[in-house]
């Protein structure tokens, strides 16, 4: 369980680390390593070379942009820092929650929320999160940087809006009003997700965005009504039915249960005081 | 002997934290993978691609020409086997001979400078093939269908039947019968340190040194030197620290003939180390069980007759030197009826070739499969019968008064405590107060299970997966300052046996724990002993350390009598000083004999001979004891994702006299966790084409750490008629827990009828069984 051969070049600035991408379509960047590496040491992924941007000291902020009421999350920053920030805890404390439930300690310390994004694996936590939350993602590219919106930039089954040569740099998350509910169901603590919700409240309008083993990528679904959070199950499955190209009994069936268990949370995380200014 | 030991510590007994634990906590341990030799090759494996094959070419000008590999072996190169003469009449080729016969099978073997380049040049070997169809079902193998996986030979390879006098009448005039189909799917111990092996020759002295994490050091010497036509005591067996093996090291494997005869054939060392997907294409696999079974009991739910259809599917090869196919079924046959008073019995085995992986030995071996068995079918009667499980459990346990007891399959439970622990492991989880909660939780829609578990454990038998050896060895040397050093036969892979033994050899020793050094693993120094498995280390090696030592202590108690003008008897040792008992000033130390015995030889008391050595072999009085205990698990079902949470799980075990209570607890923990990984995850996947689909870590869910159940433990002790009283113990936990946790999932589901027979029990199997309605029927 050796990787074939590759070369390995160590990024100094963005604008090498594109460069290189640019140059290369067989390169791959190199940022916490906990799917790549894996894959290479099966053989499975063969990148001619490495462009490691671990360095890169603009890939690493974690700050709260409070005029613009945005949380500046860069592409390296890892799972367990976001876990752990005081600042997420103070600002966006549900995606603390999110974090936790990402892998084990060691995974998380190594993991950044821009190699989850860019690996784009449908069931994990970050992009349907990122979806539900209205961030934005900051691209560079060979010429210029972009912005691409969360729900277009996951845009199927392990792939991603990125061009050839463009790296994530960072994620803008708009720090927004109301509920936040998070469920998930997995083999074991840890795990990938077998199907998992993430449920945003806010007044009459409650957004689920589903994640999980069996999805080409987040799903999300939007309901508007007084009614509360009691949909109940059998309500979110036919959801999850008519968005997501599940047909799968048992999947749907877990993806309304998160659903319920997500919006059962967001209803009573909405009553609380958040001190997002 | 009270008195004797009056004033002594008494080690055994004692919660002694262990002493290898410093070196493996801190990470000092060295393992196969740590060995640093100059010059070291490393091989690697083209394995096959197909589950059942001819190999019409191998081509590997290519791997030849890669810088740094040094060799390209195929089977003409090295063409030994290892052999079987037991009822499986097929031997396995070191490489694969003309046919694979599962996917993983070693085709070809290449030896680089580095495993890098190794790999490298495996991808550049190009074997060619042509697909056969492969044999996956173990019922349609035993007619030779589709085909017969070897041509020489029908697939079933081990038939056996058995049956009571009077079975056919007490059955048939049962008034109630059931019938039902129990399924345990393939596991394997995945132990978290990989097999592997170097084999590094001695130029000067000729000799052959191999490293290799196996059981059964004595054992792989001599099949080494058998299979590979060498001179045994030309042969070195060392065994590094080995993390884990529970039975799947025990085998000895065609990789590590095929590492040996490469490190002669090239006269340089060299090295394989398996890694993760290897282990699971190529470690043997086990508990591939099938019983189709009927019993008969009365009103009460006595049992009368229980018939059962054991199956087995063996793999491609029996493993060497032990198949588990044939250990798992014919042992399982021999107690299946559990610690139940059951008359009759009637067994059929059939154990088949097929195209997946050798069934080989997993900790437990027989013991998880029929205990889920036995335990399933009691719980099916107590349903049928709308009666308490654990109230068909007291119908039916052997009673005190019915020891010893023979089964039906003739074999004698020496000594134990059924009932006793059974009343005490209800006691200890409370189980009216659970009933209750039960009750009132379904009101809620929780839906909470109970599961009893009452096991057996044949224990310290003759023949294991380790070998046949029915005795064990250890040699016992006063060094001439006083230290003592001892050997044993045993290949420990976690089990504290440098603490435990260490602990019997200072009772008798009369010296503290600090001054013994226990080895073992090095055919060198170690006397020839049977190794470890088959729960036989703490019995047999334990009785071979306390003969040693009381062998050895007999021979000091001269010493100092003479030295100290005093009779024998009035001998008494304490923290390495001998004493005339009562007169603590009149003293010589163990050092002071030792200086004697080494230097000062015409001191030695007449009769003695010079030095302080000695050699002893310990046999068990019976070939086979008994431990016993019952487990008991509470779970939580959520009926609308199918997962399974543990509440509660209490075991209470009684494997006669502790050594040490600390590492027989350490032992449950660990085969609780196991079981939990048995009942609800653990499981080997083949697709239609016979390909392992399972062949990671993230595809083969072991338990981790938040799914072990925090458990209460209650030890009884009914010692064994053996040496100290000691039973074996390091399989029951295993035995008993799928079963207990598999039963209080049924328990939990049984508002809706549901019973699962089929480990394991998975949250869709769960989920789909119930149907639309995540509430159960009122």
């Amino acid at each position: 369980m050796k990787p074939a051969h590759f070369e390995y070049f160590r990024a100094a600035t963005i604008g090498e680390a594109v460069d290189k991408l640019g140059g290369d379509p067989e390169a791959r960047l190199l940022a916490g390593g906990q799917s790549l590496i894996p894959a290479m040491n099966f053989r499975v992924a063969r990148p001619s070379q490495l462009i490691d941007i671990n360095g890169l000291e603009e890939l690493k902020p974690l700050v709260a942009r409070l005029p613009e009421n945005i949380l500046e999350v860069g592409a390296l920053v890892r799972h367990q820092q976001i876990a752990t920030s005081p600042l997420v805890q103070r600002y966006l404390p549900f995606m603390a929650t999110v974090a936790l439930s990402i892998g084990h300690w060691a995974i998380r310390s190594r993991g950044s929320v821009g190699g989850s994004l860019c690996h784009a694996d449908p069931a994990a936590e970050w992009p349907a999160f990122m979806v539900a939350a209205g961030a934005e993602m900051v691209v560079a590219g060979p010429q210029k940087y972009r912005r691409i919106p969360a729900d277009t930039f996951c845009s199927g089954f392990m792939e991603t809006a990125l061009g050839p040569g463009e790296m994530l740099v960072k994620i803008e998350i708009p720090l927004a009003q109301g509920g936040w509910g998070f469920w998930e169901v997995a083999r074991r603590p840890g795990d990938f997700a077998l199907a998992g919700a993430v449920c945003r409240r806010h007044h009459s309008r409650t957004t689920v965005t589903w994640f999980g083993a069996d999805l080409s990528g987040p799903g999300t679904v939007t309901v508007e009504s007084e009614g509360g959070a009691g949909h109940g199950t059998h309500f979110w499955e036919d959801a999850a039915s008519r968005v997501l190209a599940v047909d799968d009994d048992y999947m749907l069936q877990i993806l309304g249960y998160c659903a319920d268990q997500a919006c059962r949370q967001a209803q009573s995380d909405e009553g609380r005081d958040y001190d997002n200014r | 002997m009270a008195e004797e030991f009056a004033s002594a510590p008494h080690f055994v007994g004692a919660r002694i934290p262990r002493t290898e634990d410093s070196r493996l906590l801190r990470g000092e341990a060295q393992y196969l993978d740590d060995i640093q030799i100059p010059n070291l090759l490393e091989m690697a494996f083209v394995r096959s691609p197909y589950a059942a094959a001819r190999i019409l070419s191998v081509d590997s000008s290519a791997a030849w020409n890669i810088p740094g590999v040094r060799a390209v072996f195929t089977f003409a190169d090295m063409p030994f086997v290892l052999p079987q003469n037991g009822p499986s009449p097929i031997d396995q080729p070191v490489l694969a001979r003309e046919r694979v016969r599962h996917a993983g099978e070693a085709v070809v073997a290449v030896v680089a400078e580095s495993r890098y380049i190794a790999e490298d040049a495996c991808e550049a070997v190009h074997v060619a093939y042509t697909p056969e169809e492969p044999v996956l079902d173990m019922q349609a193998a035993q007619k030779d269908r589709p085909r017969r996986v070897h041509d020489a030979a029908p697939n079933v390879f081990y038939h056996q039947e058995y049956e009571t006098e009077g079975f056919q009448a007490a059955f048939d005039t049962a008034p109630h019968r059931l019938t039902m189909t129990f399924q345990t799917t393939r596991q394997t111990a995945c132990s978290l340190e990989t097999r592997g092996i170097i084999a590094a020759a001695d130029p000067f002295s000729g000799r052959m040194t191999v490293y290799c994490g196996t059981q059964s050091p004595h054992r792989l010497r001599g099949d080494l030197a058998e299979m590979l036509q060498m001179e045994e005591h030309l042969l070195r067996v060392i065994v590094p620290e080995v993390g884990g093996a529970f039975g799947m090291k025990a085998a000895t494997y065609p990789e590590y003939l095929a590492v040996v005869q490469a490190a002669r054939l090239l006269r340089q060392p060299v090295k394989w180390t398996a890694d993760r997907v290897e282990s699971f294409l190529s470690d043997v696999h086990a508990r591939d069980d099938i019983h189709d079974l009927e019993v008969a009991f009365d009103q009460r739910g006595q049992i009368i007759a229980v018939k059962d259809h054991l199956m087995a599917d063996g793999g491609a090869y029996a493993s060497y030197p032990f198949s588990g196919a044939i250990g798992e079924t014919s042992l399982a046959a021999k107690v299946i009826t559990g610690p139940y008073d059951i008359a009759h019995l009637s067994t059929v085995i059939d154990c088949t070739y097929s195209n997946k992986v050798p069934l080989g030995a997993y900790r437990g071996v027989w013991g998880p499969v029929a205990s889920f068995v036995q335990e399933g079918m009691v719980d099916r009667i107590a349903q049928f019968l709308h009666l308490d499980a654990a109230e068909v459990r007291r119908t039916n346990l052997v009673q005190p008064n019915q020891l010893p007891y023979r089964n039906a399959a003739g074999m004698l439970y020496d000594s134990g405590s059924f009932t006793e622990s059974f009343e005490h492991a209800l006691a200890q989880l409370d189980y009216t107060r659970w009933r209750a909660t039960q009750e009132q939780a379904r009101r809620v829609g929780k839906y909470l299970g109970i599961g009893l578990s009452n096991f057996v454990e044949p224990t310290a038998m003759a023949s294991s997966e380790a070998g046949s050896i029915g005795y064990e060895s250890c040699s016992v040397r006063v060094e001439p300052s006083g230290t003592v050093t001892a050997w044993l036969g045993l290949g420990p892979s976690g089990q504290g046996h440098e603490t435990t033994m260490a602990q019997v050899l200072a009772d008798q020793l009369g010296v503290d724990l600090e001054h013994i050094v226990v080895l073992h693993g090095d055919t060198d120094a170690a006397p020839l002993g049977g190794g470890t498995g088959g729960s036989r280390s703490g019995p047999l090696g334990g009785g071979a350390a306390m003969q040693a030592g009381r062998k050895m202590r007999e021979r000091l108690d001269v010493y100092a009598a003479h030295m100290l003008e005093a009779a024998v008897e009035d001998i008494a040792w304490e923290h390495g000083r001998a004493h005339v008992r009562g007169v603590y000033a009149r003293h010589v130390s163990l050092r002071d004999i030792a200086r004697i015995a080494y230097n000062d030889v015409r001191q030695i008391p007449s009769g003695l001979p010079i030095g302080l050595e000695v050699t002893e072999r310990y046999q068990p009085p019976r070939p086979v004891s008994f431990s016993n205990g019952t487990h008991a698990a509470v779970v939580e079902v959520n009926p609308s994702t199918g997962q399974v949470t543990v509440l509660d799980y209490v075991v209470v075990n009684d494997c006669g006299t502790l050594i040490n209570p600390l590492i027989v607890e350490g032992q449950i923990h660990g085969g609780v966790a196991q079981g939990v990984g048995a009942a609800l995850l653990e499981s080997l996947v083949y697709d239609d084409s016979g390909q392992l689909l399972t062949t990671t870590l993230m595809d083969y869910l072991l338990p981790s750490a938040p799914l072990v159940p925090r458990m209460r433990i209650e030890h009884l002790v009914t010692p064994s008629d053996g040496a100290l009283g000691v039973k074996g113990m390091g399989e029951g936990s295993l035995i008993a827990s799928p079963a207990a946790i598999a039963g209080a999932v049924n328990d939990a589901l049984s508002p809706w009828g549901v019973s699962f027979e089929r480990l394991p029990i998975a949250p869709r199997d769960i989920v789909t069984s119930l149907g639309r309605s995540s509430a159960a029927p009122v």
